[in-house]
């Protein structure tokens, strides 16, 4: 047993924190909801990003990729929450994923994974998985996409409009299908039978992972907000009030943490059917915690925590975001119920 | 990252797992509270004879010198297979073997660790609850600095009724600075001038006691380390025996809830779908919990367990308050117009933000030792 990130997974982690940092640096807030920047990364952000390889993680090396482990993409995925990244890096790690489990040949991942050609995911309109039927679809991650993809025996690419979201930092949009897909790509036949649970696990753990940055960040402002702003002449963190929050907090940020490392550890390692459970206890606690934490933040900033210029409410609103996604916890609560106690009102 | 058990922990495992099924007679539930106690220490006795207590202390005190994480396996085994936890001395016998002289620890580790002889621990006081170094009972040494002489009161006092001995927290220093003031002393409990009075708890249980001294002779020889060395004794063991024990914890819990779910699976209990989300958000929270407890208790094979074991409590804590809330509303009405284990077990829960340092007292910890918040003026 060792449960740490090795000394190779710190150093990846600092690299990823350092893109994170920068290209949310070249991000503005704005002075309101008409001068926000959009959540679309500038060509030299979004190269930044493709060229250090975070894209194409979990590709094979002879398809460009590096055959990283869930793990790796987990700590990606922690920094972009942490910095709420504006750039489609979350839903292009997800697109390349489905696209990989489903055999997607090297034309296609290619483009994406380079970050030449930025394509979105296709979610279900209550955002609790992958999208089958392409009228029911909504795509996210999409600022800067052009088109988003709805997977079958075809990959089946269709234009796409992002729109004003309430996560600031990263943008939901309506797909086109009047006029059918604009083109579509034959996937290799014959997946194996658990893909549909590894990509699910995968998908859980990386954005309950994303929760994880968030909360981290949330957590990291609330402690320095709380050191300098006097009251009452003293710093308000040496108030048990203030104090006794943010450690609740911390146990929020840590228990998410422990939980993501095991579920992707068990995306790599265990069957897939136990790996999703794994992940969805995860997704599960993220979700609840994600949201506590970042509300949380919103409080001890205090009323700067309500304006636009200051950052709780862009953490608070991905959480939100993030906590929709693959099914918020009641979704996962339903689905573990239904394996843990068997159908509602049914009786053995 | 590995979540895996290395194969000298696998073996030692699947050894424990034989042990325990070939010795399931010593397990059956006892009749009145006094053959309880007697039952739990003779499977604390079996235990130690099998060597299964205090697994981690160095091989010369006759243990077998392991990492922690195997403390750790014999708790969660135990609790797999539905067995008393073992014996909660691990603390004790680290705090003797890593400070008393060589003398005390050859006349008190074998009958520590043989189970015969019992210990409890008299650090809380009426007077010092979080507060541990305001406490007020007294060690005074003689002229001739032979013989202390104890006066005070402690509370709180697990088994107390039962024990032979006392690992006791008094002022030996009145005159030092409040931290380097106290000494960890063992005493006898036959000795004169001891009194022990049973306290009844609200779930009508009486493991607890008050343990009244006056002017009790105690060997100055039996100080455990330096005199005025108790504080930092007392506080490196309030850290050890977390991790291992939370893992049967862990354990215990997860059968209770596994006992509900299965009752509502198959249709005994009633849960509408409010209280199928409640018991799932029940496991998932046990889930978090393991996974936390896992990382801490490997992080202790290259680090001293420190502030981050209040992390732990806090939100073992949440879990386990949130499990037996659930369960008693599981149960309905019946769960107040009886008299049923249901309640009890509930408003046992209580417990667990209040001993072992109070939710406050550690969510100041967490706040003050991890997080670098200023300390109040």
């Amino acid at each position: 047993m060792d449960i740490r990130l090795s000394a190779e997974q710190e150093m990846f982690a600092a690299a990823a924190a350092d893109i994170a940092a920068e290209v949310s640096g070249r991000w503005s807030l704005g002075r309101g909801p008409d001068t926000v920047s959009r959540p679309e990364p500038d060509a030299g952000s979004w190269r930044t990003i493709a060229e250090a390889g975070l894209l194409s993680l979990r590709l094979t090396e002879s398809a460009g990729g590096s055959d990283a482990t869930c793990l790796d993409a987990c700590i990606v995925a922690e920094q972009l929450g942490r910095h709420c990244v504006p750039a489609p890096a979350l839903g292009t790690l997800l697109l390349l994923e489905q696209l990989r489990l489903a055999g997607a040949g090297y034309e296609l991942t290619e483009p994406i994974a380079t970050g030449r050609e930025i394509a979105a995911i296709a979610l279900s309109r209550d955002l609790r998985g992958f999208a089958t039927e392409p009228s029911q679809a909504v795509a996210f991650d999409c600022a800067g996409a052009k088109t988003a993809v709805v997977l079958g025996d075809q990959a089946a690419f269709y234009p796409v409009e992002p729109r004003p979201s309430a996560d600031l930092s990263r943008a939901f949009g309506e797909l086109d299908t009047s006029a059918g897909p604009c083109r579509t790509v034959a996937l290799a036949a014959g997946q194996d039978c658990g893909a549909a649970d590894r990509l699910l696990s995968f998908a859980l753990s990386l954005i309950a992972a994303d929760l994880l940055g968030v909360m981290q960040a949330a957590l990291d402002g609330s402690v320095a907000h709380a050191t300098a702003r006097m009251q009452f002449g003293a710093p308000i963190g040496s108030f048990q009030a203030i104090a006794h929050l943010a450690a609740e907090c911390l146990v929020s940020v840590e228990a998410t943490r422990s939980a993501v490392w095991y579920a992707a550890w068990a995306t790599d390692n265990l069957p897939p059917a136990q790996a999703v459970l794994a992940a969805r206890a995860a997704k599960a606690f993220a979700s609840v915690a994600g949201v506590e934490v970042t509300q949380t933040a919103v409080q001890i900033h205090g009323g700067m925590g309500m304006t636009w210029e200051a950052r709780p409410h862009l953490w608070l609103r991905r959480a939100h975001a993030s906590r929709r996604l693959f099914g918020d916890e009641d979704a996962q609560y339903d689905v573990i119920a239904r394996a843990q106690l068997g159908q509602p009102g049914t009786e053995i | 990252m590995d979540y895996t058990d290395a194969p000298e922990v696998a073996r030692f495992r699947s050894e424990l797992r034989a042990w325990l099924g070939s010795h399931a007679s010593l397990l059956r539930p006892a009749g009145s509270a006094a053959d309880a106690v007697e039952r739990t220490l003779a499977w604390h006795r079996a235990l130690a004879a099998a060597g299964y207590v205090a697994v981690s202390l160095p091989a010369e005190y006759g243990a077998r010198g392991l990492p922690d994480i195997f403390e750790a396996v014999v708790n969660a085994e135990l609790a797999r297979a539905s067995a008393p936890p073992p014996p909660p001395i691990g603390h004790i016998a680290h705090a003797i073997a890593d400070f008393a002289s060589p003398e005390l620890k050859a006349r008190l580790l074998p009958g520590l660790l043989a189970c015969t002889q019992v210990w409890c621990q008299g650090f809380s006081e009426p007077g010092a609850g979080s507060d541990l170094a305001g406490i007020s009972t007294v060690a005074t040494r003689s002229p001739d600095g032979q013989t202390l002489r104890v006066s005070g009161q402690k509370i709180w006092t697990s088994g107390a009724m039962w024990s032979h001995w006392c690992l006791l927290l008094a002022r030996t220093e009145p005159d030092a600075p409040a931290h380097r003031s106290l000494s960890m002393i063992a005493v006898e409990m036959n000795s004169a001038g001891i009194d022990c009075r049973e306290i009844t708890m609200s779930t009508g249980s009486t493991e607890f006691a008050e343990v009244y001294f006056d002017d009790v002779a105690v060997p100055a020889a039996n100080v455990i380390g330096e005199p005025g060395q108790g504080w930092q004794i007392a506080m490196g063991m309030l850290s050890y025996e977390r991790g291992p024990a939370d893992m049967g914890w862990v354990g215990r819990m997860s059968t209770v809830l596994a006992a509900a779910q299965e009752d509502v699976r198959t249709g005994r209990t009633p849960a509408d779908d409010a209280l199928r989300r409640r018991l799932a958000a029940c496991w998932v929270g046990l889930q978090v919990l393991e996974c936390q407890v896992q990382r801490s208790l490997a992080r202790r094979a290259y680090q001293t367990p420190g502030a981050e074991g209040s992390l732990d409590k806090l939100l073992a804590t949440r879990v386990e308050q949130n499990i037996y809330a659930t369960l008693a509303d599981l149960a309905g009405p019946a769960a107040v117009t009886g008299d049923g284990p249901v309640f009890r077990d509930y408003l046992y829960s209580r417990a667990q933000s209040i001993y072992g340092g109070t939710q406050q007292i550690q969510r100041t910890i967490v706040a003050q030792r991890l997080l670098g918040l200023p300390r109040a003026r």
